[in-house]
């Protein structure tokens, strides 16, 4: 992974000194609430429900152990022992005071890492497939061009206030597991005919309240131009992107609105960048800059494709095993090597949550298992990215003991959750709880593999940090008469082969109230497995008989919400 | 590019032309006017030749309208209706590296300490810092970093273009002497 040479250490110790100088500036009533907002949100640092809420940087999804030890020993000495990973693939703090958040930036750029540009109007953490330079449908690796593209808008001086905030994510695997056409710019590595390296640029696509699939920019963009075209991109943004209403204010709402011209804008600047501006050409990457940039994603030491007898699968192997093998353990681009998924995904914990004793066993398993190296998935699950076939029997038991086993990678109790309500000063509703009722009511691993692959996205707002948008089925927490309801969707795709294009999930009837929501889930898959043809997933079933079936049996379970209707039914006549 | 100026707007050598409704009036040219666009607009043809003359910009304007006058502005005034507005950085930046202009770019409006490392590497080269802000912590805050990764209009070139003693040498015992 990518080794910070001696400037990038120095700049994000310089980092720290500089937030601690505001910080000391605003607790010296020097800096008010309201400016140093902006200000420690270009760090990382909101004010939640209880305490700040700190957003840690995992660039492209890429740690390495001694990072999350680090990690684990400031859950343990600043907040209460746990940490979440974001759909982001950051990880996020809930309870360290404020005045402890300066020796904070500091513990974590011992480890070289940073809360940079994590929140705020600005260039956010950019990421990347979690199977990145490992995965055989892999054309073109992303991480260097997704490093050199990070370097590149940290701290970009035109850039720190936008609009509103702006995400980029890239792949270059066939299949897309980074989400790309729902980001501000997505980016898809690929190889012309002449097989030159180059990107599919995708420009405006989002979550929120107007769900938008991005649209193309360039079909392929020399690699050399990457850092031009986002400058131009980006800079039309600034210009002309709408700042009078904070809802209207990302840019796919600016790339609806002026449609072509848009394009035309983007098109313009970024001819007016090379051939007018003062050195305009100092921003397309030298071979040499990708060369040494490249450099650090090497293979570990040790690590070479070897002849391959399959996964091991002792006899006496419990059954359990054979799920994990299935589920958990993924393909991988070298012979004899596999990835594996720790699941973040149990009873007892909120998806993605993990505590710092976790954090400590998860450093060590990658150290004995994987070079020292993991990754954030977008899923909120870590991955060990080099593991040897052999290996796999031992790593099972190992994480079984972890809590980190569970075998249910892309089925419905691997939910995509945001922390909801219960910490998030944003949430309409709790996410947390929902989530919890109901993994508890899949506990049956028979059951859940019967459903088969399945996306359940939970966000506890409008936000979409939990992307219902994109999930098979979404569910969106909101607010009414100060009460919790939930919306839910279906259909929704991320863009991955599984799911087809990316699309957003349709409404399915009213909002349903808090206890009637686990019980509509429920309805909907029972409505699949009622309707299914033999082995069909639940997306192509939805695909085949529409929305209608979903409709009529989650109806069926409305309690609260059918008394409503029949009063307001009353009220009217 | 020379330091930072912060403006004392008292000792101003530049001084606005309003009537009593505002800045609509007829305007007799003098040195160190510093007019509004509509001002500039309504004089320009007859401003005499060599005299110096800076312009107030909205930061909606398209500085493409102003490529045109920038040999005769002496000064740009651009604007921060608020703090977190970020467009006249990218006015700056392109009145700098587009279109050449060596007057003075000064950043108006709500201007505070922790823009300055902004506005310094966007163009600007005078501020007038809001009442309330300590100059001794802006010029603290131009300070904490030695170097940056990308190019600006004072380091056009990003850090792969540098020459690598150029950032083991000079930087960082600057950065050193400076915190």
């Amino acid at each position: 992974m990518y080794t910070y040479t001696d400037f990038d250490k120095h700049f994000v110790r310089q980092r720290a000194a500089q937030y601690r100088d505001q910080l000391d500036r605003h607790l010296a009533g020097h800096l008010p609430d309201d400016e140093f907002r902006a200000l420690r949100l270009q760090n990382g640092w909101y004010i939640q429900r209880h305490a700040p809420m700190l957003r840690v940087a995992v660039p492209y999804g890429e740690l390495n152990s001694a990072q999350l030890r680090a990690l684990a020993g400031i859950a343990r000495d600043f907040d209460r022992g746990y940490a979440h990973f974001t759909t982001r693939q950051n990880l996020q703090y809930n309870w360290i005071p404020l005045d402890q958040s300066a020796e904070v930036m500091d513990r974590l750029a011992a480890v070289h890492m940073h809360g940079i540009q994590t929140s705020g109007n600005c260039i956010r953490n950019i990421t990347s497939d979690c199977f990145a330079g490992i995965a055989p449908d892999e054309l073109v690796d992303p991480r260097p061009y997704a490093e050199i593209m990070r370097q590149w808008s940290t701290l970009h001086p035109e850039f720190a206030f936008l609009p509103r905030k702006f995400k980029i994510a890239v792949t270059g695997a066939g299949e897309d597991r980074a989400a790309i056409g729902w980001h501000d710019i997505g980016l898809h590595l690929l190889k012309n005919d002449a097989g030159e390296v180059g990107f599919k640029v995708l420009v405006g696509g989002g979550m929120g309240r107007t769900p938008v699939i991005g649209t193309v920019a360039r079909e392929f963009l020399p690699w050399q131009q990457i850092l031009v075209f986002i400058e131009a991109v980006v800079r039309v943004y600034n210009r002309y992107g709408r700042r009078d209403n904070i809802y209207k204010a990302r840019i796919k709402i600016l790339v609806k609105a002026e449609g072509q011209r848009f394009f035309d804008d983007v098109e313009a600047e970024f001819r007016e960048i090379l051939e007018r501006d003062v050195d305009g050409s100092a921003h397309l990457i030298p071979q040499s800059e990708l060369d040494r940039v490249t450099a650090n994603f090497v293979i570990p030491a040790g690590v070479a494709a070897r002849a391959s007898s399959g996964m091991p699968r002792p006899a006496d192997a419990p059954a359990g095993y054979g799920r994990w093998l299935e589920r958990n353990v993924h393909a991988h681009r070298l012979s004899g090597y596999r990835a594996v998924t720790l699941s973040l995904k149990r009873t007892g914990q909120a998806p993605g949550d993990i505590t710092d004793e976790q954090m400590e066993r998860a450093a060590e398993l990658s150290d004995r298992y994987s070079h020292g190296e993991l990754r954030v998935s977008h899923d909120q699950n870590l991955v060990l990215p080099w593991v040897l076939e052999s290996d796999l029997p031992a790593l099972w038991e190992a994480a079984r003991s972890a809590s980190f086993a569970t075998p249910n990678i892309g089925l419905l109790t691997d939910m995509i959750a945001c922390p909801g309500g219960d910490f998030c000063a944003l949430a309409n509703a709790r996410s947390i709880p929902l989530a919890a009722e109901i993994t508890e009511r899949y506990q049956d691993l028979d059951e859940l593999w019967d459903i088969g692959d399945i996306d359940l996205h939970i966000s506890g707002c409008i936000n979409s940090c939990g992307h219902h948008h994109s999930g098979h089925i979404g569910i969106l927490g909101v607010d009414k008469d100060g009460a919790e309801w939930y919306q839910i969707t279906l259909g929704g795709s991320d863009g991955s082969t599984l799911s087809g294009g990316p699309v957003t999930g349709k409404v399915v009837g009213p909002s349903f109230a808090a206890d009637e929501a686990a019980d509509a889930v429920e309805a909907v898959i029972d409505t699949y497995q009622a309707q299914r043809q033999g082995g069909e997933r639940f997306i192509d079933t939805i695909k085949r008989i529409g929305l209608e079936p979903f409709k009529a049996s989650t109806n069926a379970v409305r309690r609260t919400t059918a008394r409503h209707a029949a009063s307001d039914a009353a009220t009217a006549e | 590019m020379t330091a930072m100026k912060f403006i004392q707007t008292h000792h101003d050598r530049w001084h606005t032309v309003e009537g009593d409704d505002g800045p609509m009036v007829t305007i007799t040219p003098a040195s160190h006017q510093l007019l509004t666009w509509l001002q500039w607009h309504s004089v320009r043809h007859h401003w005499p030749a060599g005299m110096p003359v800076g312009v107030i910009v909205d930061n909606t304007q398209d500085t493409r309208e102003l490529e045109a006058d920038l040999p005769r502005l002496g000064l740009v005034v651009l604007q921060f209706p608020k703090w977190v507005d970020g467009r006249a950085y990218s006015q700056a930046h392109l009145l700098r590296s587009r279109y050449r202009f060596a007057g003075e770019i000064r950043a108006t409006g709500q201007v505070l300490v922790d823009m300055l490392p902004l506005l310094q590497r966007t163009g600007f080269d005078a501020v007038v810092l809001r009442a309330d802000q300590s100059r001794e912590a802006a010029e603290r805050a131009l300070n904490f970093f030695p170097g940056h990764y990308q190019g600006d209009v004072r380091e056009h070139r990003p850090i792969f273009a540098r020459p690598a003693d150029e950032l083991a040498s000079q930087e960082f015992i600057n950065a050193g002497a400076s915190i």
